[in-house]
C-alpha cells in the first residue's frame, strides 16, 4: 500500500472525457470482476448519469486512481414512486487503497444524489467483500436482504440501503425490499 | 439480400453511416425501453470474454479430440470420476455448459439429437453397416453416460416442475441438447446391466480391482435411476429408500477406488460451448475436487433417505416441524432434494400422495384451535337443508378453507426455498396472512351466530399481559379461525427476524434492538396462545358437563367426553402447552441477549459506526419496513423501540441481573422442552433433528450465561476499584460478535466475551 501522491483531484465525469478516461475506468473496474461489462454498460451509466460519476485523479499526471459510477431514477414499483439512487460500480487502484479514496468518492456521489432529490441509495455487494461492506456501513448503509448466489461465480450478495428521507407511511404497503434484482455492482 | 413477397428491403448502410458520422464516439442513442438489463446483455465483437466466435491466434474452433481412439480401463474410470465432479457442480447450480456439456463423449452422444437408444452413442453406427464388435471400454463409458444423462433429465424435469429460482438455485438450460428425453429408462437400464456383465467377464484382463471399481460406478447409475423412479410413487418410505441406501453404500468404495483412474483432461473442453444454443462466450469448466464432490454426494444420499421420512404423515404440526428442521440444515439440502420434498408435499394437490388439503388443514385447525369441534364435522357436508345450521357451518368452513389453503400451503412451499428467499417470501406472506386473519374473523362472526356462542370473560394471564396486572378484558368470542391465522402470522414474523440473524443481516449494534423485537413478538405469541388455550379449556369443560349446546342434533354434544374427544382435546392442549413453552424460551433467550447487547453497547464494547449520512430513525424505517404494514401486532413506535433497546431507566448492574435471570428462565424451559416425547413435541418423523435443535439452544443458554457472568465480574471489579456503579474507564473485556455459522444456533448470536489483562 503506497502513500497517496499528494492531494488527489476529484472531478466529475462528463462525456467529453470519454476518450481520455473510459479505457482507464474500464481497466480499473474489470480488474476485480470475473465477468467483464461490455462498453454499453459503461455508456449506459455514463451517458445518462455522468454527473453522478466521480473520478479520483493522481495530481502529478492526472491518471485515474479511483472511480464511482451511479444512476438515479424513479423507482417504478413504488406508489408514490421514490427516487432511487444506485451505486453501480466503485473501484480504487490497489496501490492506493486504505486512504479513504473510496469513502470520498461515495460521499461525493451521495451528496450529488441528495442534491438531486434522491430518497434512497442502494447497491449490491458480494458477501465476501468485507472492505466494501465496512465502507458502506460506516457511512450509514444497512443490509436489507441477502441475495442467494447473486453472482455468476456462485457467491451471494447483500443489498445495502441508505435511506435519505422518511418513507411515506401511506406507501407502506409496498415492499421495496423485493423488486427484481437486476444490475451489476 | 433476403427478399420475400410483401417485404421491400432497402439498403440503409449509407444513410446509417452518414447519420452516425455526426455523432461523437460514445453517444448513446436509445429508446425509453433500453434498460440496464439490455446493456448488460450486449456483446462486444472481438472481445474474447464476450464474443463466442473470437479465437486466439492459431486457435481452432472445434475440439480435435478423437472419440474413437481406444481407451484404457483406467482412462474410462478417470473420465467417469471427472463426470461425477461435473454432475455435482451442476447440482450445486452451475450450468451444464460449464459442467457435463464440456465432455467430448457426451457432446458426441447428444449431437446430433439422438432419438433411439442406438443413436445415443458417441460412435454412431452407420446405417446399413453391420454392427462391428466394439471395445468393451466404449460400452462401459457409454452405458455410464446413458445412465448419467437420463438421471440428469429426470432431475432437471423435477426441478423445472417445482418452485425454484432459475440461475439463483439452479440452471435448467439444456442449450437445446437432449438429455435423452425420448429414450426409455428401461432400455438404458439394460445397457447398464449389459455393461456390468461385460466388466465382470473381462475382470481377469483388467484386474479385479478395476472391474469392481467400474462395476460400482455403473451400479450407482442404476440405483440413481431406480431412486428417481420410486420417488414418483410417494408410498412407504422404507421401500423407497432402498436405492438411496444402496448408493450410500456404494459411495465409499467408489471414493476409495478413485486412485485407479487416470485423468483424461483432453476429453473436456470449453470449446464445446460454442456449439450450444447460447450467446455466452466459453466460460471455464467448474472444477470441484473429488473430495468436495465426495462430501456433496454423501450429503445428497443421506438427504435422499431422510427426505422420504416426510411421507409418513402423523399430524400437520409434525409435518411443519419436519420441513422446518429439514430445510434449516447447514448446508441446506441440494435443490434436487428440495424440489423432491415439494413434489412429495404438493404433487397433484394431494399431500404426501394420499391426503387431501382439507384433511391437513382440518387436522391443523383441530390441533391449534378447535379440537373435537362441530365446525370440523364431516357429516355436515351431507346436510342439504339450507336452514339447518349444519349446512351453514359446512358452507362457511368451506369458504374459509378456500380462502386460507393457498396461504397455508405457501408456508411449506416457501420453506423449501433457499434461505434468503425464505426470508424474503415471508416478508410478503405476513401481509397475506394479515388479510387471511381479517377474512377469517368475518367468517368467525358468522359461525358464532350459527353456534350460538356465548362470549366468555377472558382473563389475560398476568405473566404475559402487557400491563402485568392480568386484568379481565370484556367478554370475548373465541374467534377460532382468525386466531389460527394470527398465530401463523406471528410465527412468520418471528421467523423473519430469526432468519435475519441467520443470514447476518443485522449489524452488531442492531442486535440489542432486534432481540428485543423478537422477544416482543414471542411474548405476543405466548399471550395469544394463552387466549386460545383458555377458550379450549372452556369448551372442554362444557363438553364434560354437557352444556356444549350450539348446534342441535349434534351427536357430539352428548354431555360426556368420548375417548376420541378426550384424545383430541389432550392433543390440542399438549400442542398449546408446547407452543407456549417454545415462545417462552424464545423470549427469555431473546431478552437475555438483548440486555447483554444493551450493556455492551453502553460500555462501548459493541460500537456503532459513525454513519454520517444516516439517522437512527431512518435506519429503523428500513429495518422494520416488512413489518410496517402489519396492523396487529403493530410495529412499535420508534421511540419505544429506542427505549427498549437502550433501557435508559435501568442501571447496568440491574440489566445484567435481568439478563442472568432470563437465561435461567430459558434454560428451565429448554429443560422441560427437551423431555417432551416426539408426540408431545409434534416432531414425529423428525424428532432427532428437533431435539438436536433444542440441545443447540441449551448450549446457547450456557454460552450466554458465561458471557453475562464475565461482564458482571468485570463490572463489579471496576466498581470496586473505581468507587461504585458508575466506575470510570473501559471494562477490561474484549468482545467479539461471532458469525452465525460459528454460533451453536444460527438464530442466537451470543457475543464472545474475553477477559483481557489490563496490567499490560
Ligand atoms: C472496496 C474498495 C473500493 C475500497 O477502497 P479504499 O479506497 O481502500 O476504501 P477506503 O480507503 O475509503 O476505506 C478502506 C479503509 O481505509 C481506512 N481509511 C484510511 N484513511 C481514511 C480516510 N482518510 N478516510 C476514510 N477512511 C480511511 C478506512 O477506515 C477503511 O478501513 P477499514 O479497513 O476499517 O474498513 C477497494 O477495496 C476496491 O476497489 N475493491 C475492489 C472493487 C470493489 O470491491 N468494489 C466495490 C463493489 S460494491
Amino acid at each position: 500500500m503506497a502513500a497517496l501522491p499528494g492531494e488527489l483531484k476529484y472531478i466529475q465525469y462528463e462525456h467529453s472525457l470519454e476518450s481520455v478516461y473510459l479505457p482507464a475506468i474500464r481497466a480499473l473496474i474489470s480488474k476485480d470482476l470475473s465477468e467483464p461489462y461490455s462498453i454499453y454498460v459503461y455508456r449506459y451509466f455514463l451517458y445518462q448519469w455522468g454527473h453522478l460519476c466521480y473520478m479520483a485523479l493522481n495530481p502529478s499526471d492526472s491518471s485515474l486512481v479511483g472511480v464511482i459510477i451511479c444512476k438515479l431514477e424513479a423507482h417504478a414499483s413504488h406508489s408514490p414512486p421514490t427516487m432511487r439512487g444506485y451505486i453501480a460500480m466503485l473501484a480504487v487502484s490497489a496501490t492506493y487503497r486504505g486512504h479513504g479514496v473510496a469513502t470520498a468518492l461515495v460521499k461525493k456521489a451521495i451528496d450529488a444524489m441528495t442534491h438531486r432529490n434522491a430518497d434512497e441509495v442502494v447497491l449490491e455487494t458480494e458477501e465476501t467483500n468485507i472492505p466494501a461492506m465496512r465502507l458502506y456501513e460506516r457511512l450509514g448503509f444497512l443490509r436489507s436482504k441477502k441475495l442467494h448466489r447473486y453472482y455468476l461465480n456462485g457467491n451471494s450478495a447483500y443489498r445495502l440501503v441508505l435511506l435519505l428521507k422518511q418513507i411515506d407511511p401511506d406507501a407502506a404497503t409496498d415492499l421495496s425490499l423485493d423488486e427484481v434484482d437486476t444490475g451489476p455492482s | 439480400m433476403i427478399s420475400s413477397a410483401g417485404i421491400v428491403a432497402t439498403d440503409v448502410t449509407r444513410r446509417f453511416a452518414s447519420a452516425t458520422a455526426t455523432l461523437p464516439p460514445g453517444a448513446l442513442i436509445k429508446d425509453g425501453y433500453f434498460t440496464l438489463f439490455e446493456s448488460v446483455g450486449a456483446l462486444e465483437i472481438m472481445d474474447p470474454k464476450m464474443d463466442s466466435g473470437c479465437l486466439a491466434p492459431g486457435e481452432s474452433l472445434d475440439e480435435d479430440y478423437d472419440v474413437t481412439r481406444p481407451l484404457l480401463p483406467s482412462e474410462v474410470l478417470g473420465i467417469i470420476d471427472q463426470l461425477l465432479c461435473l454432475e455435482m457442480a451442476w447440482h450445486l447450480g452451475y450450468p451444464l455448459s460449464q459442467t457435463l456439456f464440456t465432455n467430448v463423449y457426451i457432446e458426441a452422444m447428444l449431437n446430433p439429437y439422438p432419438t433411439t437408444i442406438q443413436e445415443a452413442d458417441f460412435i454412431r453406427p452407420r446405417s446399413g453397416e453391420p454392427k462391428a464388435p466394439r471395445d468393451p471400454m466404449f460400452s462401459v463409458l457409454r452405458a455410464y453416460c446413458l445412465g448419467l444423462l437420463k438421471a440428469c433429465w429426470y432431475v432437471n424435469e423435477r426441478i423445472k416442475f417445482e418452485h425454484f429460482y432459475e440461475e439463483e438455485d439452479f440452471v435448467t438450460n439444456t442449450y437445446r441438447r437432449s438429455l435423452l428425453d425420448d429414450i426409455d429408462r428401461d432400455e438404458i437400464r439394460d445397457e447398464i446391466m449389459a455393461a456390468r456383465t461385460l466388466v465382470h467377464n473381462i475382470r481377469h484382463e483388467i484386474s479385479d480391482d478395476m472391474a469392481q471399481a467400474l462395476g460400482f460406478r455403473l451400479e450407482l447409475r442404476t440405483a440413481f435411476l431406480r431412486a428417481i423412479e420410486l420417488s414418483e410413487l410417494r408410498s412407504n418410505p422404507d421401500s423407497l429408500s432402498l436405492p438411496w441406501v444402496q448408493m450410500k453404500a456404494l459411495w465409499d468404495p467408489i471414493y476409495k477406488s478413485r486412485h485407479l483412474g487416470t485423468p483424461v483432461p483432453e476429453a473436456f473442453s470449453t470449446k464445446i460451448q460454442r456449439k450450444l444454443a447460447s450467446t455466452m462466450p466459453p466460460r471455464p469448466i467448474v472444477q470441484l475436487s473429488f473430495e468436495e464432490t465426495y462430501g456433496h454426494f454423501k450429503k445428497l444420499f443421506n438427504d435422499g433417505i431422510d427426505v422420504l421420512k416426510v411421507l409418513s404423515y402423523s399430524d400437520s404440526q409434525s409435518l411443519l416441524n419436519f420441513v422446518l428442521a429439514f430445510q434449516a440444515q447447514k448446508p441446506q439440502p441440494l435443490v434436487y432434494i428440495r424440489t423432491l420434498l415439494q413434489n412429495f408435499l404438493f404433487k397433484d394437490m394431494i399431500i404426501l400422495g394420499h391426503l387431501s388439503i382439507r384433511h391437513v388443514i382440518d387436522d391443523d385447525l383441530a390441533i391449534v384451535v378447535m379440537p373435537h369441534s362441530t365446525l370440523l364435522d364431516k357429516s355436515h357436508d351431507s346436510v342439504e337443508l339450507p336452514h339447518d345450521p349444519r349446512f351453514a357451518i359446512a358452507h362457511q368452513m368451506e369458504l374459509f378453507r378456500q380462502r386460507a389453503a393457498q396461504s397455508y400451503l405457501d408456508i411449506f412451499r416457501a420453506l423449501c426455498q433457499n434461505r434468503c428467499r425464505v426470508r424474503r417470501t415471508f416478508c410478503h406472506s405476513i401481509q397475506d396472512w394479515e388479510t387471511v386473519q381479517m377474512d377469517a374473523e368475518e367468517i368467525d362472526q358468522l359461525l358464532q351466530i350459527q353456534l350460538d356462542e356465548k362470549p366468555m370473560a377472558y382473563k389475560t394471564s398476568p405473566m404475559t399481559s402487557s400491563d402485568g396486572t392480568g386484568a379481565s378484558d370484556p367478554p370475548a368470542y373465541s374467534l377460532p379461525l382468525s386466531s389460527w391465522a394470527y398465530l401463523y402470522k406471528l410465527k412468520l414474523m418471528e421467523w423473519i427476524v430469526q432468519l435475519g440473524f441467520e443470514l447476518e443481516t443485522y449489524h452488531p449494534d442492531e442486535l440489542a434492538g432486534m432481540y428485543w423485537y423478537l422477544s416482543y413478538l414471542a411474548k405476543t405469541r405466548a399471550q395469544h396462545v394463552e387466549r386460545i388455550k383458555a377458550f379450549t379449556m372452556q369448551r372442554l369443560n362444557e363438553v364434560r358437563v354437557g352444556t356444549n349446546g350450539g348446534v342441535r342434533n349434534d351427536n357430539r354434544s352428548g354431555g360426556f367426553l368420548t375417548p376420541q374427544a378426550e384424545a383430541q382435546f389432550t392433543r390440542s392442549l399438549s400442542y398449546l402447552r408446547a407452543t407456549i413453552l417454545d415462545a417462552a424460551v424464545t423470549w427469555e433467550l431473546a431478552d437475555a441477549l438483548s440486555y447483554l447487547y444493551t450493556v455492551l453497547q453502553r460500555e462501548g464494547l459493541v460500537a456503532p459506526p459513525p454513519r454520517p449520512y444516516s439517522t437512527d430513525e431512518l435506519r429503523y424505517d428500513i429495518r422494520m419496513k416488512p413489518f410496517a404494514p402489519i396492523g396487529l401486532p403493530e410495529l412499535p413506535a420508534y421511540e419505544s423501540f429506542v427505549r427498549a433497546a437502550t433501557q435508559p431507566e435501568s442501571g447496568t448492574a440491574e440489566l445484567l441481573e435481568y439478563a442472568a435471570r432470563a437465561v435461567v428462565g430459558a434454560r428451565k424451559g429448554l429443560e422441560v422442552l427437551s423431555k417432551l416425547s416426539e408426540k408431545e413435541a409434534f416432531a414425529v418423523g423428525g424428532y432427532k433433528r428437533w431435539s438436536d435443535g433444542v440441545k443447540r439452544c441449551m448450549r446457547t443458554g450456557i454460552d450466554a450465561g458465561i458471557s453475562i457472568e464475565r461482564v458482571r465480574a468485570a463490572f463489579a471489579a471496576r466498581a470496586k476499584a473505581g468507587g461504585g456503579e458508575g466506575g470510570k474507564g473501559k471494562l477490561a473485556l474484549k468482545v467479539e460478535v461471532p458469525k452465525p455459522e460459528k454460533a451453536y444456533h444460527e438464530w442466537w448470536i451470543v457475543p464472545k466475551v474475553e477477559v483481557i489483562d489490563v496490567e499490560k
